[in-house]
């Protein structure tokens, strides 16, 4: 059994707008100066996906491949992989791939698994934090013309298949697929595990198997769908505090003020 | 390729409330892109409502196959129909299976793939949108370079239009063409969660919990504040991940969009991916124990506290003005 999970380096999500800046060509987010990059959500919750599955398998005859394509990988970020358990950690570093083009993108994330020697199961976030696009993995299966399953909050691996309970809306679906397929996780699947701390050691002297863009054979072309102009949106508003002696005098004087503005009615209307 | 394409997403029969947004949408581009029709897929599907859109045509897809929100069998349904209705642009729903058709449509059709578009402008024969990305820290301009475009309409974004008084369009009746190599995935089991006594779409006061709630028992004093002002409960991720509230509560980008007239987060810091589900709503009444807390950033009231104090005494003093 082999698994590849494909993991991005993005900036953190949870960077206050007012801390984000973008490119001198108004076509980039660059994230801040101050806060680290992070492994894209979604996809430490791909990796825990994969991680609970060897941990299951039979024989332990699974590997885990982390495959990720970007640009100035921070190494301590990105082998965080590695610390939780994967057995092998590939980054393709190329300033190409700083894009908000999921086609390309997915070209050479499937030139990537080939060149890796192919996968039974490739594991993806269900979309990526920066540009929120949650295209590159059905790209992906449309372009290996694999099964595509998402939106994961289970992952089970049995007989040749691979079977997900997935999140809709108002309720969940249970769908399944034979091998190879792409499956998407979301966050309903649970957190990453936290690594060893002895594993966090071990991984320091450990090296990421290097790919280049190059070696993968595949051509930039115009995209059909290219950003041409980003600007941050930040939204102020002014806040009335609302205050008390204590809590329960602040919720009360609450409740009166939106009464009195007509914002709520306390029967029901 | 001319016209445009509106997929009618249906559940049990009955076409989604999206659709009314879709056609707002799609009523932008249709004096230059020229008529408008609309594919339902589904399995006995009740068209009445989708024949007084003012579109041209209704093209009625059914097959049992096509009950569930099957992304395979949808998708096969769809390319066939469009490969012969060559739509310069298709508009889809923003749906778990609305979204995930259009990507793999657009690349199945040779065209782009235009998300969340907030506006849509056609000059010069390029589509160009604005969408926000970053999980609504920015909005980014995007050309669509090769047609069709495929275009999910951001939810809120188009005002829904209003069924017309004559149901003027012509139902075509399409066998839908699913070839069984299309079907590379299988549906097991479908499990809906119970009804939401008022759904969160349509909820003029909306209160939610957050992760600062810590359990799932504060949610029941949630359920009896909107209870007596007549609203519906709603929350940010961490409690539909940790379970203390079903998925179908979450707000946000991954969520529901809601836009209510007044919207009550507790416990909530205001992460983007959370309040660009819910910064549309007229009034923000935000309670946090951090006065720093990005959410009092958008909030028009705010109480700087905890919810364990506040809460309480908010209710007691509904009930007594009640
Ligand atoms: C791609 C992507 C998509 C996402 N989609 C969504 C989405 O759809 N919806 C969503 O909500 N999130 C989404 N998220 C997650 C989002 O980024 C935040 O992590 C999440 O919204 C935080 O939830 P929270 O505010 O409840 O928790 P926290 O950020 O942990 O905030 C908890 C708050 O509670 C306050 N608090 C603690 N104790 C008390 C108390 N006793 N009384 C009052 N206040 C208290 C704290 O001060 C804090 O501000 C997404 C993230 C990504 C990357
Ligand atoms: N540059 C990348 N490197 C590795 N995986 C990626 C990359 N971009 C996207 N992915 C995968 O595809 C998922 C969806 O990304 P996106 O379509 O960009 O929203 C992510 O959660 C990752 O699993």
């Amino acid at each position: 059994m082999r698994i590849i999970v494909c993991i991005k380096q993005v900036f953190d999500p949870l960077t206050p707008v007012n801390a984000l800046t973008i490119d001198s060509d108004r076509k980039k987010i660059l994230g801040s100066a101050y806060t680290p990059p992070v492994i894209n959500g979604y996809d430490e919750q791909a990796l825990e996906a994969a991680l609970r599955i060897k941990e299951n398998w039979p024989g332990g005859e699974c590997e885990i491949v982390a495959l990720s394509l970007g640009e100035r990988f921070k190494l301590d970020v990105m082998k965080k992989a590695l610390a939780v358990g994967a057995d092998e950690l590939v980054l393709v570093d190329d300033a190409a791939f700083d894009t908000a083009d999921s086609v390309f993108i997915a070209r050479a994330l499937a030139a990537a698994i080939h060149r890796l020697g192919g996968a039974d199961l490739v594991l993806c976030g269900r979309q990526a934090s920066d540009w929120d696009n949650a295209q590159a993995p059905l790209l992906l299966g449309e372009m290996l013309g694999w099964p595509c399953l998402t939106l994961a909050r289970r992952v089970e691996v049995r007989n040749g298949r691979v079977e997900v309970e997935r999140v809709l809306s108002d309720g969940s679906q249970v769908m399944e697929s034979n091998l190879p397929a792409v499956v998407t996780v979301t966050s309903e699947l649970g957190e990453l595990r936290f690594p060893p701390a002895r594993a966090r050691l071990q991984v320091a002297r450990r090296r990421p198997k290097e790919m280049t863009l190059k070696e993968l054979n595949v051509e930039i072309g115009s995209p059909a769908a290219e950003v041409i102009d980003v600007s941050l949106l930040k939204v102020e508003r002014e806040c009335q505090y609302i205050g008390g002696a204590n809590g329960a005098e602040a919720g009360r004087r609450l409740a009166e003020t939106l009464i009195d503005a007509g914002l709520i009615s306390p029967n029901g209307g | 390729m001319a016209g445009i394409l509106i997929f009618a997403e249906t559940d049990a029969g009955a076409i989604l409330p999206n659709f009314w947004e879709q056609v707002a949408a799609a009523r932008t581009l249709a004096p230059q892109l020229g008529s408008v029709s609309v594919a339902a897929l589904g399995w006995q599907i009740k068209t009445d409502e989708a024949l007084r859109s003012g579109a041209e045509a209704v093209y009625v897809l059914e097959d049992e196959r096509l009950t569930e929100p099957w992304p395979d069998a949808h998708l096969s349904a769809l390319e066939s129909l469009c490969h012969e209705l060559h739509p310069a642009m298709i508009v889809m729903p923003r749906t778990t299976l609305g979204m995930e058709v259009a990507a793999r449509l657009a690349f199945r059709l040779g065209g782009a793939l235009a998300q969340d578009a907030m506006t849509l402008q056609l000059a010069d024969d390029a589509l160009t949108i604005t969408r926000p990305v970053a999980g609504g820290a920015a909005s980014a301009t995007v050309r669509l370079n090769r047609a069709p475009w495929i275009v999910v309409p951001r939810s809120g974004a188009f005002t829904p239009a209003e069924p017309g008084a004559e149901a003027s369009a012509k139902v075509v009746s399409v066998q839908p063409s699913i070839s069984d190599a299309a079907l590379k995935t299988r549906c097991v089991s479908r499990a809906r969660q119970e009804g939401e006594t008022i759904s969160l779409e349509r909820a003029r006061v909306i209160i939610s919990g957050g992760r600062g709630l810590d359990g799932p028992e504060p949610f029941q004093l949630l359920h009896r504040i909107a209870d007596a002002i007549g609203g519906a409960v709603g929350a940010s991720r961490p409690p539909c991940d940790s379970g203390w509230v079903p998925t179908s509560y979450q707000i946000g980008l991954t969520g529901k969009m809601v836009s209510p007239e007044v919207y009550i987060a507790v416990g909530i810091s205001g992460a983007t991916q959370h309040t660009t589900g819910c910064s549309s709503a007229r009034t923000i009444v935000a309670i946090n124990t951090d006065k720093d807390a990005p959410i009092f950033r958008m909030a028009t009231y705010g109480v700087v506290g905890d919810w364990k104090e506040v809460l309480p005494a908010f209710h007691a003093a509904l009930a007594d003005r009640g």
